[in-house]
């Protein structure tokens, strides 16, 4: 403030009297009308993606599991046996495609499962496993998450295994980890920790994989992917945001 | 050519093809929301209920930036809120590349995890840079040449025509 401030003025209002002089009025400092119908547009802009932001965030309550798990061989089924929808879920617990079909349907899954409005096989398939350093995680991951079945923490565990999925091309978890995700979400039986480290459904799990990487009614574009979804034994397409709306509406 | 029109001719390059790097990538982004979450959360910056936030938001941000310059309004700040979101891209990518992840930094489309000797971090930066410089010229001379902001400007008036 003060003198140098004042004299910028004083310089400038000499500057306007020559222009008055000259005959012309020069604009007056501070937004004019235009400018300021464009800062209100890009602040518009601004505040509506906040605004998507904000309700993305909140759309997503989330469900807390109360449906039956139960194993069969390297196969995971959620919910009632009589549902009158079944989907098929073949997942690689490295693969980030299946992390987002994770995030972005599990509350909706959950919420049908509980329900009782579908019950979902949920298929242990490792095809990345050459894609870690040591090779495997993701035949660990599956043959761990096939141990929290029995252990009462399947839908959590799922879960946390998403959430922490370690990235393509890193180390990986180490079994030890896998073992302390668990411990963390209450797995209490003895054989818990053997379970995971031991790794023993390994074999069926590699088994699996292959019967569903032959299997050409599970193919996209003639290969095998994880994540594939069938619904009621048809192959749906991820790109469909609805496809759980319509399969429970029995479209 | 006086001067003033040849910077005029050069902002509005600078504003077309600005506005032609963010309608092209927010479209790309905007197609396939799967591909821009896995390529957002590829960074391993932000939580995953915050990266499916972002990767709603921006291609649909990015889309307004490209329209906004295209039709030239409010082109100084669309410019500055340009480059707010290209120092953070760049910031990205930095981090990314610090700590040794290697990404693709799915800037057009793509993203994800690649083979570490498949990384362009040096380019992508550069790239970045590139066009932070578009944008900062609009910022520090936003008048250009078939913008909207010029047909909202009040003309400059001859004395006798105010009051």
């Amino acid at each position: 403030m003060g003198g140098a401030s004042r004299s910028e003025k004083n310089r400038k209002q000499a500057a306007n009297h020559r222009l008055a002089a000259a005959g012309i009025t020069p604009k007056q400092s501070g937004p004019s009308g235009g400018t300021r119908i464009a800062l209100i547009v890009v602040a518009a802009v601004v505040v509506v993606a906040g605004v998507i932001g904000y309700f993305v965030i909140h759309n997503r309550q989330s469900t807390t599991p109360n449906y039956a798990v139960a194993a069969s061989g390297t196969v995971v089924t959620a919910g009632k046996a009589d549902a009158p929808v079944t989907v098929d879920v073949y997942e690689d617990y490295l693969c980030p495609v299946c992390e987002r079909f994770e995030s972005r349907y599990s509350d909706d899954v959950t919420t049908a499962l509980n329900d009782g409005k579908i019950k979902v096989n949920y298929h242990s398939t490792a095809i990345l496993d050459p894609l870690t350093t040591p090779a495997g995680y993701s035949t660990l991951a599956a043959n761990a998450a096939l141990c929290a079945v029995p252990a009462g923490i399947w839908p959590a565990y799922h879960k946390a295994l998403y959430a922490d999925q370690p990235a393509e091309k890193s180390a990986g978890l180490t079994a030890a980890q896998l073992v302390q995700k668990g411990v963390d979400l209450g797995a209490k039986n003895a054989d818990w920790s053997t379970c995971v480290t031991g790794n023993s459904n390994a074999a069926a799990i590699t088994e699996a994989t292959k019967a569903a990487i032959g299997n050409t009614a599970l193919q996209t574009n003639g290969r095998f992917g994880t994540p594939t979804i069938l619904v009621n034994d048809a192959k749906i397409d991820l790109n469909d945001s609805k496809w759980l709306e319509n399969a429970i509406a029995g479209k | 050519m006086e001067r003033g029109r040849i910077l005029d001719v050069i902002g509005t390059l600078a504003r077309l093809g600005l506005a032609a790097v963010w309608l092209v990538s927010g479209t790309i982004k905007a197609v396939d929301p799967d591909q821009t979450y896995i390529a957002v959360r590829a960074y391993d910056v932000l939580p995953t209920g915050v990266v499916s936030v972002v990767a709603t938001v921006l291609p649909f941000l990015e889309l307004a930036l490209g329209v906004l310059l295209l039709i030239g309004l409010g082109t100084r700040a669309a410019a500055a809120l340009a480059a707010v979101v290209l120092v953070v891209f760049i910031a990205g990518v930095v981090q990314a590349w610090a700590r040794g992840l290697s990404i693709d930094c799915g800037c057009f489309g793509g993203g994800g995890q690649v083979a570490p000797d498949a990384t362009a971090y040096g380019t992508e930066v550069l790239r970045d840079v590139g066009f932070l410089l578009l944008a900062g010229w609009l910022i520090v001379r936003p008048h250009t040449l078939f913008a909207l902001d010029g047909r909202l400007e009040s003309r400059p008036v001859r004395s006798g025509e105010r009051n």
